[in-house]
Order: structure tokens, then sequence, then C-alpha cells
């Protein structure tokens, strides 16, 4: 999960479980993190021992994602049985947790969770009105000719035009971004697979773009003649593929204002217990005003680096101001951390969406 | 095409679900879910490759319940997720051995899954799709074989069809009941669906 978790940020956590590497007897497992509603769920379900245990990797996996998000985001402390995931009439998982004492409400997070060949996968995001899809598909025993059946001729041309030996992952990511979609949405692929349609890939990137068509649009008005971006990644023997969709908007990367505001706080907290006049502003510069320390400069590089899970050319612009002689300001710093995202320039370039 | 029985048809199924989830067909019954034997997506989609090959047809892509909604437009059949009377009645006709008692009370879509997830479901859909499929020659007689994807080629004089999808098929149920069953409610009520 490593190679997703890389493009899935922005207040998310994203989280992946193996069903070899169960911790304990998976009754045991129930017992511990399930809400009494779902061992009821639990203890009756009828299918087969691959899919109970499955079923209950995905809901360890799906409670981990959100008690990490809600203790990083919120420093909120939960049980994973204080975290009940309900499904809506839809089928789609919805998190309920329940509000200690001492805060009045919590916005309940947003979840997907997919499970194949005894890997479980969940993506958690914080915005409760964001639309998450997650899936993912073991690269193992499967036909080689299921394209003919889940693509149509023109989706078809986009794998033939990929060299050889990618087209089989590509055949699977461009079906976990078709579930992930769907999932996004609430109703799965009950539409039809017809009606999520695939308009480009991209090979170096991982991104597919989907574009909903005929009773999907009829599930989702407001995405007509707009497409989503789904990311893929392959790690060992498995293709995940993950979307958020947020208001309207598709955003996986992180707005310029995103970057600014976790710079602000990121620089309040370094600078606490110092001693300044003036709050941290936009236009604050790190070395004059704040009087930073070129030691102080690496940590918070280092800092920015871990939050994106993106490596950024900082020793070169850290050296290039002190060639110069010149300071920096947050403003500056914004704008190289949004490059280095892909993000465009400027200030109110905020979504990656047509 | 000889009309095949539902338990030779169950038969002949069981066996392809049984390769595809390499399991033992003694595990499945008409009343168990596919989901429950362990069939991920793609396995349902290999499900129905197989199932298409050796039966000769051509399974619709989204349920009848998702057809409907097409035809009847938004809101009339389901609502937040939830069948209204008019929905209730239309999968009650279309499936008439469906326990009555389940539509009862309240019925999410996500229950419908269930239903549409069963073996017995699907081998009535077979059993259904499976007479329209000619075993002989519409002009000479001779005996039809597949030839490529959904086309059929008759052996004798090569003349070639294309099987009907079971969407289309569904299309035409839902159109048919439609017109007989609920537009003349609507004009009496005055209401009609949005999509008209």
């Amino acid at each position: 999960m490593n190679a997703l978790g890389s493009l899935v940020y922005d207040s998310s956590v994203t989280q992946a479980y193996r069903l070899d590497a169960f911790p304990c007897a998976p009754e045991l497992l129930a017992e511990m993190i399930l809400s009494p509603d779902e061992r009821g769920h639990w203890t009756s379900m009828r299918a087969v021992d691959k899919r109970r245990k499955e079923w209950l990797l995905g809901r360890a996996v799906a409670k981990e994602a959100v008690r990490l998000l809600l203790a990083r985001e919120l420093n909120l402390h939960l049980a994973p049985a204080e975290i009940e995931i309900v499904p809506d009439p839809y089928g789609r998982p919805l998190v309920s947790v329940a509000p200690p004492l001492r805060v009045a409400t919590v916005h309940q997070p947003s979840i997907s969770i997919a499970h194949s060949h005894g890997t479980a996968v969940a993506l958690a995001v914080l915005d409760p009105e964001a639309q998450v899809g997650i899936d993912v598909e073991s690269m193992t025993g499967r036909r080689e000719d299921f394209e003919a059946i889940a693509f149509s001729p023109d989706e078809r041309c986009l794998l033939a035009a990929l060299p050889l030996d990618l087209r089989r992952e590509w055949a699977l990511r461009m079906w976990c971004a078709k579930e992930a979609v769907g999932k996004a949405l609430g109703r799965g692929l009950s539409a039809g697979l017809r009606a999520f349609h695939i308009l480009r890939i991209d090979p170096a990137g991982g991104e597919i773009e989907v574009e909903l068509r005929d009773s999907a649009l009829g599930q989702c008005p407001p995405l007509r003649g707009k497409f989503l971006n789904v990311y893929t990644a392959r790690e060992s023997n498995f293709v995940f593929a993950a979307i958020i969709h947020q208001q309207g908007a598709v955003r996986m990367r992180p707005s310029r204002q995103d970057i600014l505001d976790y710079l602000l706080q990121k620089m309040g907290e370094l600078t606490e217990d110092w001693d300044y006049p003036d709050p941290v502003r936009p236009e604050s510069r790190l070395f004059t005003e704040l009087g930073f320390e070129s030691l102080d400069a690496v940590v918070l590089c280092t800092a920015i680096q871990e939050h994106y899970q993106t490596p950024m050319p900082f020793a070169e612009l850290l050296a290039e101001i002190g060639q110069h002689q010149r300071d920096l300001s947050i403003d500056e710093l914004t704008d190289f951390v949004n490059t280095h995202l892909g993000g465009p320039k400027g200030a109110d370039s905020t979504r990656r969406v047509q | 095409m000889p009309i095949m029985t539902e338990s030779e048809v169950f038969d002949k199924f069981a066996q392809i679900v049984a390769k595809s989830l390499r399991i033992d067909v003694s595990q499945i019954a008409p009343d168990t879910h596919l989901t429950d034997l362990g069939a991920e997506s793609l396995d349902l989609i290999e499900i129905t490759m197989e199932t298409e090959t050796q039966f000769h047809i051509f399974l619709p892509d989204k349920s009848v319940l998702e057809t409907a909604v097409e035809v009847f437009g938004p809101g009339v059949l389901e609502r937040d997720g939830y069948l209204t009377g008019e929905g209730k009645q239309l999968l009650l006709r279309r499936m008439p051995d469906a326990d009555a008692q389940a539509f009862a009370g309240e019925v999410a879509v996500r229950d419908l899954q269930h239903y549409f997830l069963r073996v017995d479901t699907w081998v009535r859909m077979i059993q259904g799709l499976a007479q329209y499929t000619p075993t002989e020659c519409a002009s000479c007689g001779g005996p039809m074989a597949t030839s490529m994807g959904f086309r059929m080629k008759c052996a004798k004089c090569g003349q070639e069809i294309t099987l009907r999808s079971g969407e289309e098929f569904n299309r035409e149920w839902v159109r048919e009941y439609y017109d007989r069953e609920y537009r003349p409610q609507a004009a009496v009520s005055f209401t009609r669906p949005a999509c008209l």
C-alpha cells in the first residue's frame, strides 16, 4: 500500500492487512474489534470461511484507518469497537462513531473497503461529504480474456496501445478504477460496466480518467461532462485503485490553500515556545523575521516531505537562498511545495478539475 | 434449442461456478449466494463469460430493477435506497416465486443484491434467455454454431445471426409492464414519471 499511500493524502488514511497475518483466531479478533451489532452480523454470516475471514479483515482494516485518522487529525483516541461500520440502504459502508463525552459532535469520516485474495484495504477521509472509493484485485489466477466482457472496444484500444507486458496489469487497473468510482458514488457498478467509461490512462503516473454515462449519470447528475481521476498502483501481486471525490470537484492533490494552511500550522508548532511578538503570517520571512536557523529549516523541510510523502529538492532551494543571501517567505515556500506536488502555479488555482 | 429443465440448467451452471471458484460442486445449492461462496467481482465476470459461452446466451449487465428505473424515471420505483410500493409490485411480478413475505416491510436496494446473486435467480435467468437461442437455421434448417462472441452461424448455409442481449429482453419486458400495468394507473392518478 505504500505505492498508493503516496498518492492519497490530504486528511486521509489508507491501510492494508493480509489474511495470513491475522493477529489471532478470527473469533477472538471479532470479539475484540466488532460492535455488538457487527458481531451479530458476523455470527449469522452463512458464507464460506474465506469470505467470512475477508469480511472480518475488511472491518479490521477500515476501523484501523478511521482510528488512525481520528487520532492524527482530531486527537481523538477510540477503540475499534467504538467505531461502528453500517451499510446504507444502497450498501455503501458508513462510519458511526459515538462522540465521547467531552466532544459535542464528531463528523463521521467517509470510508471505503475492498478485499481480494486474502488482502483487505481501506481508505478513510475526514470530510464527511467526500465520496471515497478503493478497490484491490489480485494479479494471479485471472482469465486473460475477461477484458472482452469488462471493457468496450474503445477501452480495449487503450489496452492494445500498451506494451504487451503491461496489458494484464493495466486491464486490472482499469477494472479497479471502475469499481473504485462505483463505490465512491455509492451504488457500485449497478448501472452496468459500460456506464463507467475509461477515457484516458496514464501509464507513467498511474492515473485513470473515468467518465460517467447512461444510468450512472442518472444516479449522479452533477457529474455530467466531468471526468473522475482515479489513482492506481501496483504492489507485488496486487493492483489498487483509489479516488476521493469532494464537493463536486475531484481532488486528490492538496490545493495551494491547503498547503499554506498546513505550513502556517506547522510553523506555529515549530515556533510555539520561541519568543515572537507577531503571529506567523503568509508573508512572514523565515530567517530574518522568524529567526530561523539552517537547522530549523532542515527540520521544517523534512516535516513537509514526510507530510506529503513526496521528495522535493529542498537542498537546492536552501543552497540557492544561501548563495543569493535572500530570505524565504511562507508564501514562497507554499509555491515551491505546490509546484513540486504537481499543482498548477498561482494563488487561485485550487482544483484540478475541468 | 431443446428446452432445458431447471435442474439441467442448475447442474450445468453449478459446474461452471464450482470450476471458476475452485470449490466442490456439492457446496452449491439453489439458495446459495455466489458471494457467500467467495466469489469476488471478477469471479462474477468470469462466471458470466463461461455461462454465456456454454449456454449460447447474452446475459444482461445490470439488474432488471436498474433497467426499470431507466424506463420509469428516478424516484418512482426506488426512493433514497428503499423500494416504493410500485417498485415492489414490479419486482414481485417479475419474480413470481420471490418470497412475498420478504417484500412486506421496508426493502432496501442492498437487500436485493442478495436476491440477484442467488444461484436459482441465475438459473431462471439462463433458462429464460436460452429459449430464444436458435438451434436451427431459420432459412435452411441447418445446425447453428457459435461463431464470434454473441454471433451464431449456420453450419450448412453460413447465414449469421446476432443473439439478442438479456438487457434488451429486460427492457422489453419492463416497457410492456409499464404500458400494461403502470400507465393506466398513472393516468387515473394524473401522475407521470419524470422521464416522460
